[in-house]
C-alpha cells in the first residue's frame, strides 16, 4: 500500500510552494500533477529559435526597503534558488484618441489622448502624474502612504492562524484606517481624497492584473500591490518562468518529496467522512492523512467526489462566487530587434479609455475590447532571444463563457482573427509595424489555459475579487470554507485570487496548516 | 476635488463579511457545472490519446500502405478529434512486450477528420522497426491506440507567405495531401506549389489524387521531381532534384514565400544546402520534425573522450524504480523501451518536449540540431529524453507513460 503523510494534488504555483514547505518540514510528502513539467501557468515554451514566457508579466521586485520582495523572499525561503532580473520601470499607459475626441501626436506618431510612460519610485511616479493631469501629487502620495500603513495588517494578517479584530483594533497602528478603507474600492477611496478622474484612471492601470475594476476592487489590496510596485519596480526570472518551477522541483527533491509528473488525480477516496486516497490516472491508488489541492474547487467537487461526500453549503459557495476573467494571449517572435521595432518600453497598456471601468465594461463584451497589455521581455532581458531578433507577449481579459457557437473546426480561424485585430490594435496604438517580421506566434485562447490550467473558463485568475468577496473577508474565513479539516485548497482559488506571490502564499499557508495539524496530531 | 476620507464609514467592513456569509449561503446547493465551452473545445482538440480500428487498408507503390482509421466506440472513443492539415499521430505499439511510439502525419484532410476518418501512410523501411511491425500486422479490423493530432508544421496566415513551395520526398508527400484538399475544401487559404521527389513516376504515393486536386483548384499545384538517370527528358515533370534552382524557377517573383519541406532525413541534409543558397529569412523556411537520431558516435560534434559501451541507466517512474542497461549509441529513450518500461513520447525528434524528464545523476550528449529544450532545463538536469544519449550511468526520473 502506498502511503504519504500528505498528498498535494497539482503543480501550479500553489501546489509547488505546498509541497516544498510539508517536504522541508520532513513530512513524507507526495506532489501530484497532470501535466508533464511542473508550474501551471509558471511555465514556457519553445517554437524554433524562441522561448516564451507563458503568463509572468512582473512579480513584484525589492521591496520598499531595498530587501527582497515577498515572492524572492518565498522562494528562497523554499530553497528554490532562481536568477532574478530587475525591472526598474512600471509601466505605459496609451490610450489612442478616438476622430472626434482631444489628442495630440505623440513620439510614435500617433495621435493619443493619454501616454503615460510612469517611472518606478514614489515621488517619481506621484511628479509624473502631476505633470500629466496637474494637481494630483497630494491625492497620489496620500495613497501611497495609506499604502505603507498597510504593511502591519498583511504581516499580522501572514503571521497568525486565525485573524482576530479586536487584536488588530488593541495592537496594530493605523486600524482606524484600515477600519475605514476595508470595505471601500478602489474608486471610493480615490475620489474620497480627491484625486482628478483622469489621473485615477492613470493610477488603476494595473487592474488588469487582478481583473477587477476600480469601483468593484477593494482600495487595501490594490494599494498594497501598488505600492510594492511603484517604489522599488518589479522583479523577473532570467530563464523564463519555467525556471523558478524547476527550482521548486528541485527544492522538494532535495528536501526528500517526491514528485509525480504525468499524474492525474481522477478520484478521491473516502473513509469516516474524509478523505483517505487518490486514485491516479484511474489506476494507481495513494493513500494519505492530509490533501492540500490546487484543482479548481468547481471542478474538483465535480470531478474527483461523489455527490453525497461533499457538505451542500460548499456546492452553495461555489455556486454563488463569480469565475474571475479568462485570458487571451498571443506570443510573437519577431526576426527583427526591439528597437528595429520602436519599443522602448517593458509593459504597455493599450486602453480605449483610461477609466478601469470603462475598460472592463468593454472586455464584457468578449473579444475586441482594445483593451491589450504588450510586453517586450527583451527591454528587461536583452538576451532573451537571438541576435537580431525580440519577442512580444500580448494580452488581453474577456469574462464569462466567449467561446459559446466556436466549433473545434472553426476554432484555429476563430484565433487567428481575435490575434489579428489584437496585433493591429497594438500596431495603430504604438505606431508600429509587427505583422511582417513575424516568425513565430502561438495563441492562447480560454480552451488553451482549460487544458493547461483545468480551471472553469480556463481562468488563471480564481473567483472575481469583487468587493463583496474580497481578500479581507476571505482570509477572516478562510477554516470554515475548506471542504474538510485534511483537505486543503490552494491557488488562485483563494484568499489573495491570482498572482504568483499570491498563490505561493496559499501553498505556504495551507501546508502550514497541515504540519500544524499533524503536530497536534489531528 | 474635496477631501470627504473621513466620511468613509468604518462599519462597513464587518456589514461586509455577514453580507458576503449569507451570499454564499444563497447559492445553489447542487453541484457546480462539471464543464463549459473553453473545457469542451478543449476536450475536443486534445482528448489525449484516441482509440482506433483500422477499416480498410490499400496497397501504395514500393510496399507502403494507406491505413483508414475509424473511432473504437467500444474503447471509449466516440469521435475522432479535428485534425487541421499539417498535423501529426503518435501511434503506440506493443511489439515482443514493448510499449512503442511513431508519430505520422495525417494524409486525410481535416473535413474527413470531421467524418471521423484518418488515413496515415506507412513506407517500408529497411531495418526499420514500427513501420515494418506495422505493415506486417495492421488489418482491417485491428485495434490501434493513437495519440491526438499534434505538431507545429501547420500554416499560419499571419506567419506564413500566401504563396507556398512544398517540397516533398518519400513518405513526407502526406502532410501535402492534406494541405491540398483542404485548399481544395476551404479549410485553408494559400497558394501551394508542391515539387514532389522520386525516383520515377511508379514510386511516387497518391500520384492520381494530387493530379486530381491539382486539376480541381487553381491554389494547388505539383510538379513531380523524378531523380532516376534513365527517367526520359519530358515537359511533364521535372528530372533531378529540389536544387536551389529549380525552386527558383517555381517560385513567385517579387513577392515573399514561404517553403515547407517534409520528407526522409536524407533529403533534409541536401535540401536544407539548397535553401541556405537562396538566402530567405528564417521565417519563410518551415520543416516538419526531423526525426529520430541513432548512433550517436557518428553524429557531428559528438564529444571526445573514453566512454564505457553501455551503461547503467536508473529509472524512476511514479513508485517504480528501474535498472536497464544503455548501449552508448541509443537515445536513453530507445534503452528503456528496449527493456520493456512505456515512457511518455509524441514527436521522438526533440522537439515538443512532451517527454520531458530531470536527470538526477550522470552526463549526458544532446545533438546541438535537436536541442530544443527550454532554457532552465539545463541548469536543472531537464532533458528530453528521445535525443539524449548518455555518455555515464545515468539516474533519470521520467514521467508516467501516457
Ligand atoms: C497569461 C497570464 C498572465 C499572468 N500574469 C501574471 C503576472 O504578471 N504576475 C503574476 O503574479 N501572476 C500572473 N498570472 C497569474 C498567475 O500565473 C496565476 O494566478 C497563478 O500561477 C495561479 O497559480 P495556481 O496555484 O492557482 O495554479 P495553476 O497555474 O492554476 O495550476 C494548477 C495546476 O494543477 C494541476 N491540476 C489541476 N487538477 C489536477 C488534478 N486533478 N490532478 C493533478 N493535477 C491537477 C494543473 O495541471 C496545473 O498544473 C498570469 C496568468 C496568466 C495565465
Ligand atoms: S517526444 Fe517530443 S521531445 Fe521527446
Amino acid at each position: 500500500m502506498l502511503k504519504y503523510g500528505v498528498v498535494v494534488i497539482g503543480a501550479g504555483n500553489g501546489g509547488l510552494a505546498a509541497a516544498a514547505v510539508c517536504a522541508r518540514a520532513g513530512l513524507k510528502t507526495l506532489l501530484l500533477e497532470r501535466h508533464n513539467i511542473p508550474g501551471g501557468s509558471a511555465t514556457s515554451f519553445v517554437r524554433g529559435r524562441y522561448e516564451f514566457e507563458t503568463s509572468l508579466h512582473e512579480l513584484v521586485g525589492d521591496a520598499p526597503d531595498g530587501t527582497p520582495g515577498p515572492v524572492m523572499a518565498n522562494m528562497e525561503e523554499m530553497g528554490a534558488k532562481v536568477r532574478w532580473v530587475m525591472e526598474k520601470s512600471t509601466y505605459r499607459l496609451v490610450v489612442p484618441a478616438a476622430e472626434n475626441e482631444d489628442g495630440f501626436i505623440n513620439e510614435d506618431g500617433v495621435r493619443v489622448k493619454i501616454d503615460a510612460r510612469m517611472p518606478a519610485g514614489l515621488k517619481a511616479f506621484a511628479r509624473k502624474l502631476d505633470e500629466l493631469v496637474p494637481g494630483s501629487y497630494d491625492s497620489c502620495i496620500r495613497a501611497f502612504e495609506i499604502g505603507t500603513t498597510m504593511y502591519d495588517l498583511f504581516n499580522y494578517l501572514e503571521t497568525v492562524e486565525k485573524p482576530s479584530l479586536s487584536y488588530i483594533a488593541k495592537n496594530i497602528p493605523g486600524l482606524a484606517l484600515i477600519a475605514r478603507i476595508g470595505s471601500h474600492t478602489v474608486k471610493e477611496v480615490l475620489d474620497s481624497i480627491g484625486m482628478p478622474p483622469k489621473a485615477q484612471g492613470i493610477f488603476t492601470t494595473y487592474w488588469g492584473y487582478m481583473g477587477v475594476p476600480a469601483s468593484k476592487f477593494d482600495f487595501l489590496y490594490y494599494m498594497c500591490m501598488m505600492y510594492y510596485y511603484v517604489a522599488n519596480g518589479a522583479a523577473m526570472p532570467k530563464l523564463r518562468s519555467h525556471e523558478m518551477s524547476l527550482a521548486m522541483d528541485r527544492a522538494i527533491r532535495d528536501a526528500g518529496g517526491d514528485i509525480w509528473y504525468n499524474s492525474e488525480v481522477t478520484k478521491v477516496l473516502m473513509k469516516d467522512g474524509k478523505p483517505n486516497a487518490v486514485v491516479i490516472n484511474g489506476e494507481k491508488t495513494v493513500y494519505a492523512d492530509h490533501f492540500i489541492c490546487n484543482g479548481f474547487p468547481n471542478f474538483v467537487y465535480s470531478d474527483l467526489f461523489e455527490k453525497n461526500d461533499i457538505d451542500k453549503k460548499f456546492y452553495s459557495m461555489a455556486n454563488a462566487r463569480s469565475i474571475s476573467c479568462s485570458l487571451t494571449t498571443v506570443y510573437l517572435g519577431l526576426n527583427i530587434t526591439r528597437e528595429q521595432l520602436g519599443m522602448h518600453d517593458y509593459s504597455i497598456f493599450i486602453a480605449p479609455d483610461e477609466d478601469s471601468d470603462k475598460q472592463y465594461q468593454a472586455a464584457l463584451g468578449g473579444f475586441g475590447s482594445g483593451f491589450i497589455v504588450m510586453n517586450c521581455l527583451n527591454t528587461a532581458i536583452p538576451d532573451c532571444t537571438p541576435e537580431g531578433t525580440c519577442q512580444l507577449f500580448l494580452t488581453t481579459l474577456t469574462y464569462g463563457d466567449v467561446m459559446r457557437g466556436v466549433s473545434p473546426r472553426d476554432y484555429r480561424k476563430y484565433k487567428n482573427e481575435v490575434a489579428r485585430d489584437m496585433i493591429e490594435t497594438c500596431e495603430k496604438a504604438l505606431g508600429v509595424s509587427i505583422m511582417p517580421y513575424i516568425e513565430e506566434i502561438e495563441i492562447a485562447l480560454p480552451p488553451t489555459f482549460s487544458r493547461y490550467l483545468n480551471t472553469p473558463l480556463g481562468t488563471p485568475y480564481g473567483y472575481m475579487l469583487d468587493m463583496w468577496d474580497s481578500m479581507l473577508p476571505r482570509r477572516f474565513n478562510y477554516e470554515k470554507e475548506q471542504p474538510f479539516d485534511n483537505f486543503l485548497f490552494v491557488g488562485a482559488s483563494q484568499e489573495r485570487g491570482d498572482g504568483y506571490g499570491s498563490a505561493y502564499y496559499s501553498g505556504m499557508k495551507a501546508a502550514g496548516e497541515t504540519i500544524k495539524k499533524i503536530r497536534e496530531g489531528k | 476635488m474635496a477631501d470627504n476620507f473621513n466620511k468613509l464609514s468604518m462599519k462597513g467592513f464587518l456589514d461586509n463579511l455577514k453580507g458576503r456569509s449569507a451570499r454564499l449561503a444563497a447559492g445553489s446547493p447542487t453541484p457546480p457545472p462539471a464543464t463549459d465551452t473553453s473545457r469542451e473545445i478543449a476536450r475536443a482538440l486534445h482528448p489525449g490519446v484516441q482509440y482506433a480500428t483500422v477499416s480498410s487498408v490499400a496497397d501504395l507503390p514500393d510496399g507502403a500502405k494507406a491505413y483508414e482509421l475509424v473511432p473504437d466506440k467500444i474503447r471509449g472513443t466516440e469521435a475522432f478529434a479535428f485534425a487541421p492539415a499539417g498535423k501529426y499521430l503518435t501511434v503506440f505499439a506493443e511489439i515482443n512486450g514493448m510499449t512503442v511510439t511513431r508519430p505520422y502525419s495525417i494524409a486525410s484532410s481535416p473535413a474527413d477528420s470531421c467524418r471521423n476518418k484518418y488515413m496515415i501512410a506507412i513506407k517500408p523501411v529497411e531495418g526499420g522497426f514500427v513501420s515494418n511491425y506495422i505493415i506486417d500486422t495492421w488489418k482491417e479490423g485491428t485495434a490501434v491506440k493513437i495519440s491526438d493530432p499534434t505538431g507545429n508544421f501547420d500554416y499560419q496566415p499571419l506567419r506564413d507567405a500566401q504563396k507556398v513551395i512544398g517540397i516533398a520526398g518519400g513518405s513526407g508527400i502526406t502532410p501535402f495531401l492534406s494541405f491540398a484538399n483542404a485548399i481544395a475544401d476551404g479549410d485553408e487559404d494559400f497558394e501551394l506549389t508542391l515539387l514532389y521527389g522520386s525516383r520515377n513516376e511508379k514510386a511516387e504515393l497518391f500520384r492520381e489524387e494530387l493530379d486530381a486536386l491539382a486539376e480541381k483548384t487553381e491554389k494547388f499545384r505539383i510538379v513531380h521531381v523524378y531523380s532516376d538517370d534513365d527517367v526520359p527528358e519530358s515537359d511533364g515533370y521535372e528530372k533531378g532534384f529540389v536544387t536551389a534552382d529549380l525552386i527558383k524557377k517555381y517560385a513567385p517573383e517579387g513577392e515573399p514565400y514561404s517553403l515547407f519541406i517534409c520528407g526522409p532525413q536524407a533529403m533534409y541534409n541536401f535540401v536544407d544546402e539548397e535553401i541556405k543558397k537562396l538566402d530567405l529569412p528564417r521565417k519563410y523556411v518551415r520543416h516538419e520534425l526531423f526525426g529520430e537520431p541513432h548512433n550517436a558516435s557518428s553524429i557531428r560534434n559528438y564529444p571526445e573522450g573514453d566512454f564505457p559501451a553501455t551503461v547503467c541507466i536508473t529509472v524512476h517512474i511514479q513508485d517504480k524504480t528501474y535498472s536497464v542497461t544503455g548501449n552508448i549509441n541509443d537515445t536513453i529513450m530507445q534503452s528503456i523501451e528496449k527493456s520493456g518500461i512505456a515512457v511518455p513520447a509524441r514527436c521522438r525528434s526533440g522537439e515538443c518536449g512532451f517527454c520531458h524528464s530531470i536527470v538526477l545523476a550522470g552526463k549526458y550528449w544532446i545533438p546541438e540540431n535537436l536541442d530544443f529544450r527550454r532554457l532552465a532545463d539545463e541548469p536543472f538536469g531537464g532533458v528530453h529524453p528521445c535525443v539524449t544519449f548518455p555518455l555515464s550511468d545515468i539516474e533519470i526520473d521520467v514521467p508516467a507513460a501516457k
